[in-house]
């Protein structure tokens, strides 16, 4: 019972992991970018899903604040950050995409201020079941439903809608994409909508688990997620949701069986190391001819 | 003609700035350097420290500050980074040439900065870094908190003989708080008859302890013994119970803030703090501490204002007991320090290493509020190395 205990964590912190990286593996499928800043987006969903919610005394208002608000921000960033820098090498953006992140940090320390804000009332953080023995919070099944509806949400959209379609034209091959009459930025706008619409979600939802958001909220995730996008092949969002679940696993059993010399993100990295020594193009990219 | 105008003007004008230069009014103000997080991971605390050293020389000052002179706080971002700490220590010896020092930061930050104070010799204090290594800097380094093993000392005195619990589970934050406070409860656990369970450890960043929580489920102890700080503390405890682990927990000195309250929510009820701030002493400075802190800073002070508050007060005194802000004067005037009463509690007096010689007293949160519940004072246990 305490494996899957341990199993079900592991499955949780994945399903967190996955709906966060899943907006990173589309940006990348698009525009060959690592969006790293896409952090500080789902730290934005965090922070607006809590200071709505005890605004308005509802956590409902709070999630759906964060959905329709970050999609702006996200959008913001692909307009003022990496349109104007699309035609240099990827690395440019991606590295200002890392000081936008380091900048959002502090500018999140400024504005909400750096003790971090926490929910006024937030029952499910403590509402539990037990089934068979196994211990799991409300929140933690919202994590997996979530994940599920999310996952399974893109592939119908991807495959049975007209701009869904034309997105994964594009990813393919932009050009071809374009002759067809697919508007290229009309996707680009779809994707930063959806991912940075994801990313609040997976933000209001780990708020909800920890009851608390501070400055340092972004930052846990943000190099993970990268660690897992390279895992599951970078453009691949099965990939992504497999590597996220596998990681959390990693994490879930390796901090109790080897945490007393390597701390959680070393085991995650570790773990990395091993799996992309073992297959390189990550778990369901194509090897390289 | 003008040429010569104009050259004599030149001159006119040199010659008056030079008498401006040195002519200066003496600055009669004794200077204290001050390293607190501002920003980073410790903003919090950084803040808190920040408000409070402002306060304590705003308050001297009005007092009449010390030996007729004003003191003057110059303060640095140190970000509880050792190379932050480093190089603004430098800039406190070099530039601004202070010759008094105070350290309102963490642990890792304060073990950088004091060898540096002390090649200068810089009177140096530690307000709550409690990291053995701080000290053993050499004698111009002095500590106003009670250091992470004898903390740790006293938790395991207290889990094992005021409460009466023998099976612990462990879990300790892996920096140099934690890992210090750790060693002490370690040490000391069998002696109160405390059987050690098992032993977790996670990092700063860390607020789902999912794994952790299930392990402790299943050793079933009587007990949990948590080192950290109240943003991995609170969110800690808020697991524990949500998955319905109701034993007691006891957790470190970091844990002290209207924060941990506030995350945790019914969860920090019950919750005990090793060597946490007796704010209800009856002391009237202290009401008055309270009123103006919350004034400032919007928030009621915590263990880390207290201290450093505290901290700036015995400094003040220590200058005026010496009759002069030479450093070596004031190191020794703070050495001779006997029962002086700090904020935080009474300070015996400092040992050789000059580390604080107090009792420890712990807190309970009561319906959302830290109340006193026990007090340690078996000095011998808690006695601080001496070298």
């Amino acid at each position: 019972m305490y494996y899957v205990d341990l199993l079900v964590i592991g499955l949780t912190f994945g399903s967190m992991y996955a709906v966060m990286a899943v907006g990173l593996t589309l940006v990348y499928g698009l525009l060959r970018i690592l969006h790293i800043a896409h952090a500080a987006v789902f730290a934005l969903g965090a922070y607006i899903t809590v200071i709505v919610a005890n605004a308005t005394g509802s956590i409902a208002l709070g999630l759906l604040a964060a959905i329709m608000i970050t999609p702006f921000f996200g959008v913001a960033i692909y307009r003022l950050l990496y349109q104007p820098l699309l035609s240099y090498r990827p690395d440019v953006p991606m590295i200002a995409s890392i000081g936008l992140l380091v900048l959002m940090q502090d500018g999140f320390r400024i504005v909400f201020g750096e003790q971090g804000v926490a929910f006024r009332n937030n029952p499910y953080a403590i509402q539990t079941f037990d089934l068979h023995g196994v211990t799991i919070n409300t929140v933690q099944i919202a994590m997996m439903v979530a994940a599920a509806l999310i996952f399974f949400g893109l592939h119908a959209f991807t495959t049975w809608t007209r701009i869904g379609v034309g997105w994964r034209a594009t990813v393919s091959n932009a050009k071809i994409a374009a002759s067809f009459g697919v508007d290229a930025i009309k996707v680009r706008y779809t994707n930063f909508i959806i991912g940075s619409a994801l990313a609040a979600v997976a933000g209001g939802l780990v708020a909800l688990l920890d009851n608390f958001v501070d400055p340092r909220t972004g930052v846990i995730v943000s190099y993970k997620g990268l660690a897992i996008i390279v895992l599951g092949g970078l453009g691949s969002v099965r990939g992504t949701l497999i590597a996220a679940l596998v990681l959390g696993i990693v994490e879930s059993f390796g901090t109790i069986f080897i945490g007393s010399w390597l701390n959680r993100d070393a085991i995650a990295f570790l773990a990395l190391i091993i799996l992309l020594m073992v297959r390189p193009q990550g778990f369901t990219g194509a090897r390289a001819a | 003609m003008r040429n010569r105008l104009l050259r004599i003007a030149i001159c006119m004008a040199m010659v008056l700035l030079l008498t401006g230069l040195i002519a200066q009014p003496a600055a009669a103000q004794i200077k204290i350097g001050f390293q607190a997080p501002v920003t980073g991971l410790a903003a919090t605390d950084g803040k808190s420290a920040q408000i409070a050293a402002e306060m304590a020389v705003a308050d001297i000052n009005a007092a009449g500050g010390v030996l007729g002179k004003k003191i003057q706080l110059v303060s640095y971002d140190d970000q509880a980074k050792a190379d932050q700490a480093i190089f603004t220590a430098n800039k406190l010896i070099g530039e601004d040439k202070v010759k008094l020092a105070i350290s309102g930061s963490y642990s890792g930050a304060g073990r950088a900065a004091a060898p540096i104070f002390q090649n200068a010799h810089v009177a140096f204090i530690s307000a709550y870094g409690v990291h053995p290594d701080i000290t053993r800097a050499g004698d111009y380094v002095f500590r106003l908190v009670i250091l992470g093993p004898p903390q740790g000392r006293a938790a395991a005195m207290f889990i094992g003989k005021n409460l009466n619990l023998k099976r612990i589970s462990v879990i300790s934050m892996d920096n140099d708080y934690g890992e210090a406070t750790l060693e002490g409860f370690l040490d000391t656990a069998s002696k109160f008859g405390i059987k050690i369970l098992n032993k977790y450890s996670y990092s700063l960043q860390d607020r789902q302890f999912g794994s952790i929580v299930a392990s402790v489920k299943r050793d079933n102890p009587d007990g949990i013994y948590v080192t950290g700080y109240f943003f991995t503390g609170a969110p800690l405890v808020a697991q524990l119970r949500a998955a319905g682990v109701k034993v007691p927990v006891i957790g470190s000195q970091a844990f002290d803030s209207r924060k941990f309250i506030e995350i945790a929510g019914a969860a920090g009820n019950g919750v005990y703090i090793v060597d946490s701030f007796d704010r209800f002493r009856p002391d009237p400075s202290l009401r008055r501490f309270f009123t103006e802190f919350e004034k400032r800073a919007g928030y009621p002070p915590e263990q880390v204002a207290a201290g450093t508050y505290s901290s700036f007060i015995l400094m003040a005194d220590a200058i005026k007991r010496a009759g002069s802000d030479d450093p070596a004067k004031v190191r020794d005037a703070l050495a001779k320090t006997k029962n002086f009463p700090l904020l935080v509690g009474n300070l015996v007096g400092f040992n050789k290493l000059h580390e604080v010689i107090k009792p420890v007293s712990i807190n309970i949160v009561k319906d959302g509020q830290f109340v006193h519940f026990a007090t340690i004072d078996d000095l011998k246990l808690l006695a601080p190395p001496e070298k």
